[in-house]
């Protein structure tokens, strides 16, 4: 087997804020694998989005890595200064968000912004980087891509903004592509356009992706791999294919069963979670979702449960699961 | 029938120049919309980002004048009634909204929240209190609750609330729109089933907006799918989802991601994306985007034909071979 692109051992972020300090994400290890798609699941505060952040060296001041180490393509980016950590992101790590109008400069046309990491990144001459940004706009299937050069974000749908910012990510040939909830913005006809876009450019440039949404339809289509985080951990990681046949958290199995299905018979009422999502300030001690579990008993609210082997490659970090 | 609404339409000028005295075009945000909704039944609206679902909700609790068409309820005109009389009557229509935190005022407590309409309406400080501690348990709050403010709570606590002031003055009609859309998915579950229980429990008519299919299906006993102003499909539930006739109907069914990896789907092809309301394609709207369009379907609007039943489809492709 060919050795993971990316590798995350015990990562630990905390964040200092008015109201104290607390880990956002805590002890989190996870590979990603050359030309796969490694989805990443959770809701808001789960963690998901700042262990992204923390990846490409762009937490806030609030934030610090406590602990952990993040190997890319056989490199420790740990050891790199600034100057070197910018090469990597956009040239071999690139991102897309979820809201392509805030990370697109409202003054500039699209052109000049795509042609920007092709000069700056690639060393291209003004006339090169032109041609290129036009390839790179037909690749992301934008019509009439000379057209598009010339205008402004504001001009442009959110569909279509979103694949500028694709093709903005993919200017420079990155290995790995971090999409941030890539399609939440988006109508659910664009949404579909837009993750069969991804799937295909992936195919085509053998890139990894590693896709964090909330939305576990779209991991269905488009994940090999899932990590389900709660409260800034793993609580289980698996194969796609086993997490939906026998999800192995309580957690994952309620996110599953709260979903109403689109053809199958439709419960009268919905098997929902109770409770709310802890807070970062006062997580439950023992297993953060202990107070919401429908299977809790005793140890759980005094052992940290952690993942455990259900098969191979598919792990949960549950007190059920006897190891 | 406790709604009825016929050929509703809402334009807004879009204006130009100086003085903003230039009308530059029209933005056609709902464009002739006819439907009706029995007691205790839950209609759904559903469509993409500006199809006009929102408008259509606000027209019908006349938070929005129309520009054309008319809202029956109960059996009351709703445009021919005057400002008293309205009041009156609007109190018997409520809204839930998507983000119901952002229109809570953070200084006041929740108590004083749920409360706030009923003081509006001129109930005596002493029935408000009673009744706030009547509507927190029902909506799954505890009553010391009353007490605290707004940003004490969780997003769904927050609706919670949202729920308990909408059901203050026990109105009839509740338009809920997006009402878990910005919910965390293991909490949205808990919104819907309170909502449906609720419902149950009172009598509820809802109309229910909603860009999210699996919620629909699971909340509506009818639906309309809405496209640039206009109703495009309109059927119950099963026959709505089991059948869809309308090119676009079927295009949105099949983008929904699936429930499980691997699941066979055969998606509509959807070219392009919505125009805008500003200028709407001419004939059948949707036919710059349609992969069956015809002739016909450049030139001429299509009308909401009767497919048999209670369901309706604006397709001539459909019509056709009907």
């Amino acid at each position: 087997m060919s050795p993971p692109l990316l590798s995350v051992r015990n990562l630990t972020v905390a964040f200092d804020t008015r109201r104290g300090t607390f880990d956002a994400v805590r002890e989190v290890s996870f590979d990603v694998k050359p030309g796969k798609t490694l989805g990443v699941v959770g809701e808001s505060g789960s963690g998901k989005s700042v262990t992204a952040m923390a990846l490409m060296q762009l937490l806030p001041d609030s934030a610090t890595v406590t602990s952990g180490s993040v190997h890319f393509a056989g490199r420790d980016l740990g050891s790199l200064d600034e100057r070197e950590m910018q090469k990597v992101r956009g040239r071999e790590i690139a991102m897309v968000f979820q809201d392509p109008l805030s990370s697109l400069n409202p003054i500039l046309t699209v052109g000049h912004q795509i042609m920007e990491p092709l000069r700056l990144q690639m060393g291209l001459a003004k006339a090169a980087a032109r041609a290129r940004a036009e390839e790179l706009l037909a690749l992301v299937r934008i019509p009439s891509p000379a057209a598009i050069m010339r205008s402004y974000p504001h001009e442009l749908s959110g569909g279509m903004r979103q694949r500028v910012m694709i093709a903005i990510a993919l200017s420079c040939g990155p290995k790995l592509l971090i999409a941030d909830e890539p399609t939440t913005a988006l109508d659910v006809t664009t949404q579909a356009q837009i993750l069969e876009l991804l799937r295909d450019l992936q195919e085509r440039l053998h890139m990894s992706v590693l896709l964090i949404t909330h939305d576990l339809g779209v991991v269905a289509e488009f994940a090999d791999e899932v990590l389900v985080m709660y409260a800034g951990r793993i609580v289980e990681r698996s194969p796609v294919a086993a997490l939906f046949d026998r999800p192995g958290h309580p957690y994952t199995e309620g996110l599953l069963h709260s979903m109403p299905p689109l053809e199958d018979e439709d419960p009268e009422v919905l098997p929902a979670i109770e409770g709310n999502v802890a807070s970062p300030f006062e997580l439950p001690a023992g297993c953060a979702f202990h107070p919401r579990c429908p299977y809790v008993f005793d140890a759980c609210s005094k052992v940290a449960p952690v993942l455990a082997e259900m098969s191979a490659g598919h792990d949960a970090a549950c007190l059920r699961i006897k190891c | 029938m406790l709604i009825r609404a016929d050929n509703l339409a809402k334009h807004y000028p879009v204006t130009t120049g100086f003085f903003g005295n230039k009308v530059a075009a029209t933005v056609r945000a709902v464009d002739g919309v006819s439907f009706t909704i029995e007691r205790g039944e839950t209609l759904a609206l559903v469509g993409e980002s500006g199809c006009g679902k929102s408008t259509t909700g606000r027209l019908l609790t006349r938070l929005v004048e129309p520009t054309a068409g008319t809202v029956r309820f109960d059996n009351i005109e709703m445009s021919e009634l005057g400002r008293e009389e309205l009041r009156a009557t609007r109190r018997r229509m409520q809204l839930v909204f998507q983000d119901a935190g952002s229109s809570f005022n953070p200084r006041m407590t929740v108590g004083a929240l749920i409360a706030e309409p009923m003081h509006l309406a001129g109930a005596p400080a002493a029935a408000c209190k009673a009744r706030v501690q009547e509507l927190l348990p029902l909506v799954g709050l505890s009553a010391e609750h009353a007490e605290r403010y707004p940003h004490e709570f969780s997003g769904g606590q927050r609706q919670r609330i949202g729920i308990a002031r909408a059901l203050a003055l026990r109105p009839d009609f509740v338009v809920c729109d997006e009402p878990v859309s910005a919910l965390d998915v293991s909490v949205q579950a808990q919104v819907i089933n309170l909502l449906t229980r609720l419902q149950r429990e009172f009598g509820l008519t809802y109309l229910f907006i909603s860009h999210d299919l699996r919620v629909v299906r699971h909340v509506a006993d009818r639906v309309a799918v809405m496209y640039l102003g206009r109703i495009v499909e309109i059927a119950d539930k099963a026959t709505l989802y089991k059948s869809p006739q309308h090119p676009y109907t079927k295009a949105l069914l099949s983008a929904v991601p699936a429930h499980r990896p691997g699941a066979v789907r055969t998606r509509t092809e959807v070219v392009g994306e919505v125009a805008s309301a500003r200028n709407v394609p001419s004939g059948c709207r949707y036919h710059p985007r349609c992969p069956y369009a015809m002739e016909i379907c450049k030139t001429q609007d299509p009308e909401l034909y009767d497919l048999g039943g209670s369901h309706r489809s604006a397709c001539h492709l459909v019509n056709a071979t009907h």
